[in-house]
């Protein structure tokens, strides 16, 4: 269990100047969604929470202790990332790839114990990738590497889960999949922050949203006091029409 | 357009026989070492050495008042030194050579980068190629140096000089028991000579027998293995400059080396060796002394 | 190398694979050991070279095999070893397969610091200090450009060594073109990589040993930092002090390397690749197998250097090359 605050945090969005300073606290078991533009600073913000980067004011915290305080093993067992972009310079399997998620939990001597590789087995079946352990990662497509992405994340088992457009390259299946196991850590008592594009998705599974506009303000709440549809047309300068399907809110972009 | 270039062509054969004829009284020729002959209209007066060799071959033919330039390194007889320099024998600076307007330039067959030394004959500049590999090349080269240098007379005596000191020696040590040498021309990497090297008929005009004399190539790299195996009964080096012993010592490390037990470790000063000029006659009487040396030892 | 075995179990690492690779390779190791000490220019019976490797045997063989081919074999196998392991460290560092030890300058500055000893005349002991001065200077000098900009990525180290080692390659050209013919050889010998004055290999040994033991620990980490700074960073590496320390231990290793034969090529590329190909990237394998399998392929060849055309000598990156290029063009082809 783990709790992300940042105290009068401002990002470092090149080219930008001021901004609001954020104040919200990821709790234990909530799901939030940030949402903005293109250049709005998601991926900005998502990479200073997790401490690759440095706020241009204010301060991270995770369980009332700054980030700087943290040595970067101990952050990797309280908070993980899944990135939006995925490198591969040298050769390596799924299983491995999955592995290694298990890294920030084993001290520098040890090997990865069978319990470990259950773990990383787990999560591959977890998003339906158990039968390419074998398979080299510069062998897969698009959506398998982004669910490969999550399975890692997932046996890394991070007290908060901060994940970059996780529904990126993925089938609409795999996006409800995707959304579901998200909402499973949720549940679980992980605290979860996920950037998104699809406003959609984000009514459906977020309970909480901050939005992230271009020229650094933001605002952020419970999901239902963001989604009103003046708020989201000023958000992405684009005119929306709404309707309710199933229960839940569906927004259309309307030219 | 050819019938013009025959009138040009025409014109350069009676002047060029006009030349010959003319000059044919003062007309100096003779045989480089690549078989071509050289001739000039009249002894040269220019001369420029394009090896430190050929600088000392100049001085004991006695034309070393009309050398006008020497390469880098030429240091011997000392007022070499003292002459201009036109770059290092692989790397000529052939405009400051032009601009000396030399009649003669002596070249090194392999020493000098072929296509400058064309270039230079090309200019009209007469090239004299000499490389000499036996004693006797040593001693022509005397006599042809200072015939196209006009100083006939100081090249004869000289090349006389020559003959008649390594026959002494070879007298001398015709019949002297056999000693397996080792020259050592350089510590890193290890290298020796073979037969054909003059070094290495030095050592066989002294009575030695090189350890490495039937290898093909004329320096050798050889390793440390197959000096212990051979096991030379003298090891000669040559050295960085002079009278430097460190190579030697290095051997130390065998003491079971026949050379190293009894000490039959000997400098030869390598400028007294490496170069075919008349000094090569002083190398050899020390080397052919220290092979005495090591026979008075067994 | 390539070898069926550890091919076909390619998956995740397990002790008992580490284990039978690392045996493997460490038996290959101590055969070419023995072939290198048994092998020479003077042709010894195998009763004889054992007898001298006992201590027994006469004065001739004794000197041959424990003061001249064991040595220098011992020092080869160091020398490959740690430019093997330098070479796969820089990789990992670089997130570049095509990195290798002397990428960054650091040969270069080693061979200007040889090569000006060679030019005044020094002897063996002070060319080979002032080789590891001149690598020790190099490093620093990519070092202190690189960090000095206070942000630095892989892709500025690079650059920045790339041109420094230009740099260092134009110094070398002007030496040489300034030295007498008569010195020449001596430096291109030392250029190709030489291994005739490789006499102590005591230090380059104990390194070696050392930096497989230090790489044990490291090993998980640098698997996470292949993978990307970022991406490593947020599974609890440390990436900037990692890749400090990766810098001046694969500096060190090479610097040891090179002043003990020269600037060999080819090995510190080519063995982590074909290791790779064979073996997967966990480095906690690949590092000791580099170890292992660089120090073998330069006993290998060092040995045919000096007995190809015996008893006159071959540089031996030369043949370091000439054995190494097709067997990794074939291994490559072989792969996709």
């Amino acid at each position: 269990m783990s709790r992300l605050e940042t105290r009068g945090l401002v990002i470092d969005v090149p080219g930008r100047n001021g901004g609001d300073p954020l104040d919200l606290a990821v709790l234990p078991g909530q799901i939030w969604g940030v949402l903005g533009p293109n250049g709005a600073g998601k991926t900005t913000l998502l990479h200073t929470l997790a401490g690759l980067r440095s706020a241009r004011a204010g301060s991270v915290e995770v369980d009332g202790l700054p980030l700087t305080r943290l040595r970067r093993r101990r952050l990797a067992q309280c908070l993980g990332l899944v990135f939006q972009e995925h490198h591969d310079g040298f050769p390596a399997t799924v299983e491995e790839t999955a592995l290694i998620g298990r890294h920030p939990w084993l001290s520098p001597w040890q090997m990865e114990t069978a319990e470990d590789l259950a773990l990383a087995h787990r999560a591959l079946a977890r998003l339906d990738l158990a039968a390419l352990g074998g398979r080299q990662v510069s062998t897969l497509s698009g959506g398998e590497r982004q669910r490969l992405a999550i399975a890692t994340l997932l046996a890394q088992d991070p007290g908060v889960w901060l994940a970059d457009e996780p529904t990126n390259h993925l089938d609409l299946h795999h996006q409800v999949a995707v959304m579901r196991l998200l909402a499973e850590q949720g549940a679980r008592g992980r605290g979860v922050m996920i950037c998104l594009h699809d406003l959609n998705l984000a009514a459906r599974w977020c309970d909480h949203l901050l939005l992230l506009y271009p020229n650094g303000e933001t605002c952020w709440g419970p999901a239902e006091s963001m989604l009103v549809p003046e708020v989201l047309e000023r958000l992405y300068g684009q005119r929306l029409a709404s309707a309710e399907v199933e229960g839940s809110r569906v927004f259309v972009a309307v030219p | 357009m050819i019938h013009r270039l025959s009138g040009v062509v025409g014109l350069l054969l009676v002047l060029l026989a006009g030349l010959v004829g003319q000059a044919s009284a003062d007309e100096v020729c003779a045989i480089d070492d690549t078989g071509r002959e050289v001739c000039l209209a009249a002894p040269a007066e220019r001369i420029v050495a394009l090896s430190p060799g050929a600088t000392e071959l100049l001085f004991a033919a006695g034309a070393g008042e009309r050398l006008v330039a020497v390469v880098d390194h030429s240091d011997y007889p000392p007022e070499a030194g003292e002459l201009p320099s036109v770059g290092s024998h692989d790397r000529l600076d052939l405009e400051r050579l032009v601009a000396l307007q030399p009649d003669l330039v002596i070249g090194w067959v392999t020493g000098n980068p072929a296509e400058q030394v064309e270039r230079l004959e090309r200019l009209g500049v007469p090239v004299f190629r000499i490389e000499p590999r036996e004693f006797e090349g040593i001693a022509t080269a005397l006599e042809r140096l200072s015939r196209l240098a006009g100083s006939k007379a100081q090249g004869r005596l000289a090349a006389e000089r020559f003959r008649q000191g390594l026959a002494e020696l070879s007298a001398r040590h015709e019949a002297a028991s056999p000693v397996p040498v080792f020259y050592q021309v350089w510590d890193s990497p290890l290298m020796t000579v073979n037969d054909e090297h003059l070094i290495g008929k030095v050592v066989t005009l002294c009575g030695g027998v090189n350890v490495f004399g039937g290898l093909s190539r004329l320096v050798p790299r050889i390793d440390e293995e197959a000096l212990l195996a051979a096991d030379p009964e003298v090891i000669l080096a040559g050295g960085r400059g002079e009278e430097n012993r460190s190579w030697l010592e290095d051997w130390q490390r065998f003491p079971e080396l026949t050379a190293v037990a009894r000490d039959n470790l000997f400098f030869v000063p390598p400028s007294l060796l490496q170069r075919p000029t008349p000094r090569l006659l002083e190398g050899s009487r020390l080397l052919c002394d220290r092979l005495e040396v090591a026979r008075g030892r067994r | 190398m390539g070898g069926a075995s550890p091919r076909a179990s390619r998956g995740h690492l397990t002790l008992g694979q580490l284990a039978l690779t690392l045996g493997v390779l460490a038996a290959a190791a101590l055969a070419a050991l023995g072939l290198a000490v048994s092998l020479g220019s003077v042709t010894l019976p195998l009763g004889k070279s054992l007898a001298a490797l006992g201590g027994g045997g006469d004065a001739l063989s004794r000197t041959l095999i424990l003061e001249l081919r064991l040595p220098r074999a011992l020092a080869a196998f160091a020398t490959g070893g740690l430019l093997a392991v330098a070479g796969a460290l820089m990789q990992v560092l670089l997130r570049n397969p095509l990195a290798d030890p002397y990428v960054l300058g650091l040969s270069g500055g080693a061979a200007v610091g040889a090569l000006l000893a060679m030019l005044a005349g020094l002897g063996s002991a002070l060319v080979s200090g002032s080789a590891f001065a001149g690598a020790l200077t190099a490093t620093l000098l990519v070092f202190g450009l690189a960090h000095g900009t206070g942000s630095w990525t892989p892709s500025r180290l690079l650059l920045t060594g790339v041109v420094v080692a230009s740099g260092w390659g134009a110094v070398i050209t002007l030496i040489l073109s300034l030295t007498p013919s008569r010195q020449l050889p001596g430096m291109l010998y030392w250029l190709m990589g030489d291994l005739a004055h490789a006499r102590a290999p005591g230090a380059a040994l104990g390194l070696l040993g050392l930096v497989c033991l230090l790489v044990v620990p490291l090993g998980r980490s640098l698997n996470v930092l292949a993978r990307g700074g970022l991406q490593a960073a947020a599974l609890g590496v440390a990436v900037r002090r990692l890749e400090w320390l990766v810098y001046l231990l694969a500096s060190l290793v090479t610097a040891v390397a090179v002043t003990t034969a020269g600037s060999i090529g080819f090995v510190g590329l080519v063995v982590p690749h074909l290791l790779r190909l064979a073996l997967g990237n966990d480095q906690r394998l690949i590092l000791p197998a580099c170890a292992l399998a660089g120090g073998t392929l330069l006993v290998l060849a060092d040995t045919l250097a000096r007995t190809v055309i015996a008893p006159e000598q071959l540089p031996v990156g030369v043949i370091t090359a000439l054995l190494g290029v097709p067997t990794f063009l074939y291994l490559l082809h072989r792969s996709r």
